[in-house]
């Protein structure tokens, strides 16, 4: 028998040795996959893992699981790339050696990593609760927000990083690369601590997360694709932070959500003087984006004050009933939404002689015009995530948190459970009309068909696969399903397959999503197998430690 | 007539949300998938010589669709809600959406040539006779026929059986239907291939009179099935059926008798759904609770 540690240094030589040689047998495999001594393309990733595995395996206990994922994923992303090989370069012969000899040390640092004594249990995993903050060793403070600015600045490395991939076969081998990297760094235990830090220095992180946001377009060097994008992404963020009040906070299903959306686009288009406006009325932007929030918070109150007496249930087909009335009926409306041409021509943005579709010289690198909308929609994110904390932090957000979990209960508390709801839903209608008018300008025109049921689902999936009740989770959640699509043009056409799957298997492995809220955690993880202690470790999906 | 139809999905949702509480957003694409399995058997599994004879053609066709609709309703049910069963209701809900889009577009993607419309045969004659001055094709006569017995065959199966009371129990609380010894899963299941049974028949129907079908016909249908069983007092049986009827009725009053009516075509149901609600929100027939299934 060869012992673990020998075992894993061997498989980790392997996959050096088999990444270090070519993959692929032709040339025009994108990541110059011939080369032989330079791990070009995917081949780094698989490298990155199979480093990480072998410092975990050869760590003396407690790290099974990190070293696990981490050979696992190499195994993966030399898998992925073997498939893309072989379809590209039209069978099994086109793959080089290389792969092959990777998959074996892959294969053999698996198998080291399977027989390592098991992880110690964490107090934590088991009841699902929270280490208390007190039980991490406090660091110097300014060692702990160094620790946060490496944190974030790694995250926008990473999103960086990511999109300079042009290849699909590439980036899907990153993506690889970052889930299993992530699930061995969870086990690690690195985000529970970040998790605490973050906690700990609140503000501090805070202002660093913005100054990552801010300095993104800095990172394009002038380049407007992926700026643009990230335009679209800042639009559909504020809208996700809305719809999180009503679904993560206030525990309200709406599958309409982006008619109030399309009410707020609809409203900048035709009060900002647009090229084929039907109103002729034209008003400062400031003041069209409060119009556009107030709107759409009437059309909330409108469509909740009848529904929101109604069980859950009904509330989202009602909800949902009301999207289609809004895209039929600005469909239909031709003296005003002129119809299915919709309208087209917004203007650019002009606050105080500062043109917006312009592009501006800063620090030598130029910003184009989307960079311009992108910064006015962090400071609308701000605003927002102001407007959710500062809620959530309150009575009126226990209030709705009361709502969600048992209403009955809450009304028998004393809570206007009616009144409650009516607000969750007006301000989050708010949130999204006013993210409309910012859109209205960035899209230049509007259109019935881009406030689609599908577009609903969109937003809820954000909300719902990032984490439900909390920013984080809706940031993350809107830039991923923004950006992976983006990325997969060559699976343009199974797109929406693999988002409903995605759906389906997010709500079985991981139905708090992705940045849970520690509440929601809570409640999530106690109702599995009750009466079984001890259960949910030993089979089934990972329990997971502390992530939020 | 397209209140029939309704009707026979909105058994299935009815069915579904009296036992487990979850809209079965998926609902509508088990009736699409339904008429999809009764076109494949028409166009490439029976003989050509048999295409044309009711007798056959029709059953086949039928059977077919339902054994489809059952197939996909039981996976979905094992696969997808099953292993939440205990779950908050938004994580469901959340599947169901998931496996309606999943559905949708694996019809879309892997039938052939499925992105475009498929013509649907009419296997009965197209037809018509006429009863005091109103034409009437046949196609609409077997239709009301055939939805008219199911639903009393339904309503027969879930008053008089053992499965019937089983299941009528499981709806009223399913953790002493448990201690009673009704496999609780079981029952579930039954209700699952029931309802995607009805939504098959409805499928064809469908197909039958517009006489084509695409991907996207479960969403919208399935859609006013809903607002159909809400109409009725979700979890009622016989409030589905008067439910769907109705709302066939209006939405063809609507459309005829509006000016411009058809291109606001699928408002009514949602003017209609949230009408209801205002006024009565435990449906037409709500009060009657222990009927539920």
């Amino acid at each position: 028998m060869i012992k673990p540690p020998a075992l894993a240094v061997a498989g980790a030589a392997a996959l050096v040795a088999g990444s270090m040689s070519p993959w692929a047998t032709f040339a025009g495999f994108p990541g110059k996959m011939t080369l032989a001594g330079f791990p070009g393309g995917a081949r780094l990733f698989a490298l990155l893992l199979a480093a990480g595995a072998l410092l975990f395996a050869l760590e003396v206990g407690g790290r099974r699981r990190a070293a696990l994922f981490a050979a696992a994923g190499a195994g993966a992303v030399v898998a992925v790339n073997i498939v893309a090989i072989t379809d590209h370069g039209g069978g099994l012969g086109s793959v080089a050696w290389g792969a092959w000899m990777a998959v074996a040390g892959a294969g053999a640092l698996i198998a080291a990593a399977w027989r390592l004594p098991a992880d110690p249990e964490r107090r934590s995993e088991r009841g699902g609760g929270e280490p208390a903050p007190e039980e991490w060793r406090r660091l110097h403070p300014a060692l702990e927000v160094a620790a946060i600015a490496v944190a974030l600045s790694s995250v926008l490395g990473a999103v960086v990083w990511g999109l300079e991939i042009a290849e699909s076969s590439r980036f899907i081998s990153f993506l690889v690369f970052l889930v299993f990297a992530s699930v061995a760094l969870h086990y690690l235990g690195v985000f529970s601590a970040l998790a605490v830090l973050f906690a700990r220095h609140h503000r501090m992180a805070m202002l660093l997360g913005a100054a990552a946001a801010v300095a993104f377009p800095f990172t394009q060097q002038g380049n407007a694709y992926w700026i643009r994008v990230f335009a679209s992404i800042g639009v559909f963020a504020v809208a996700a932070i809305g719809l999180n009040v009503v679904v993560g906070l206030a525990g309200l299903l709406d599958l309409g959500y982006v008619a109030f959306f399309g009410v707020g686009a609809y409203v900048g288009a035709l009060f900002s003087n647009a090229a084929l406006t039907t109103t002729n009325i034209h008003l400062p932007f400031m003041v069209v984006v409060i119009l556009g929030g107030c709107i759409a918070a009437v059309f909330g109150l409108v469509i909740g004050t009848p529904t929101l007496r109604l069980r859950g249930d009904y509330l989202a087909i009602v909800t949902l009933g009301f999207g289609e009335i809004f895209r039929i009926t600005a469909n239909n409306w031709d003296g005003l939404t002129r119809g299915p041409n919709g309208i087209s021509g917004v203007p650019d943005l002009a606050l105080g002689g500062f043109d917006f579709g312009e592009s501006h010289q800063l620090f030598g690198i130029t910003l184009p015009g989307f960079a311009n909308y992108y910064f006015v929609e962090l400071v609308l994110i701000a605003g927002a995530i102001l407007v959710f904390t500062r809620l959530n932090d309150s009575r009126i957000g226990r209030a709705w948190v009361a709502i969600r979990e048992d209403e009955l209960a809450a009304a028998a508390s004393g809570i206007d459970t009616i009144r409650l709801k009516l607000l969750a839903f007006a301000i989050g209608a708010f949130l999204a009309g006013a993210a409309g008018t910012v859109n209205a300008h960035v899209t230049t025109q509007v259109s019935p068909d881009s406030y689609t049921f599908l577009e609903s689902i969109l937003l809820v999936a954000a909300v719902v696969l990032g984490g439900m009740g909390t920013v984080p989770g809706a940031l993350l959640g809107s830039t991923a399903l923004f950006v992976i699509p983006e990325k997969l043009r060559a699976f343009q056409d199974k797109r929406l397959l693999l988002f409903g799957a995605a759906l389906i298997l997010v709500m079985r492995f991981r139905p708090e999503g992705l940045v849970p809220s520690r509440r929601r955690r809570r409640e999530l993880r106690s109702e599995a197998p009750e009466g079984v202690p001890g259960l949910a470790g030993a089979s089934g999906p990972p329990p997971g430690g502390p992530l939020s | 007539m397209l209140g029939a139809t309704y009707g026979l999905i909105a058994l299935g949702y009815t069915m579904v949300y009296g036992i487990i509480q979850l809209i079965n957003f998926a609902h509508g694409e088990i009736f699409m998938v339904g008429a999809f399995g009764g076109l494949t058997v028409y166009r490439y599994w029976l003989p050509d010589s048999m295409t044309t004879n009711v007798w056959v053609a029709l059953p086949a066709v039928l059977l077919v669709a339902m054994i489809v609709s059952i197939a996909v309703a039981v996976l979905m049910e094992r696969l997808a809600y099953r292993p939440l069963r205990n779950a908050p209701r938004l994580a469901p809900l959340i599947t169901a959406i998931g496996v309606s889009i999943f559905l949708q577009e694996a019809v879309r993607l892997f039938y052939p040539d499925g992105k475009r419309q498929q013509a649907f045969p009419q296997l009965i004659s197209s037809g018509t006779f006429d009863v005091a001055g109103v034409t009437v094709p046949w196609v609409s006569v077997f239709v009301v026929v055939v939805a008219v017995a199911l639903m009393i065959g339904l309503q027969v199966f879930v008053k008089r059986t053992k499965t019937g009371k089983a299941m009528r129990a499981t709806s009223q609380d399913p953790e002493s239907a448990k201690l009673m010894g009704i496999d609780v899963d079981r029952v579930i299941v039954i209700t699952f291939v029931i309802g995607a049974a009805l939504a098959a028949v409805a499928g064809v129907m469908q197909g039958m009179r517009f006489a084509q079908i695409d991907f996207r016909i479960g969403f919208i249908s399935g859609l006013k099935a809903f607002t159909a069983a809400v109409l009725g007092g979700i979890g009622n049986i016989t409030g589905a059926v008067l439910g769907g009827f109705l709302l066939g009725i209006v939405e063809a009053m609507a459309t005829q008798y509006v000016p411009h009516g058809s291109s606001w075509k699928d408002v009514w149901a949602f003017v209609v759904l949230i009408a209801v609600l205002v006024v009565r929100p435990g449906g037409l027939l709500g009060e009657r609770v222990a009927t539920r299934a």
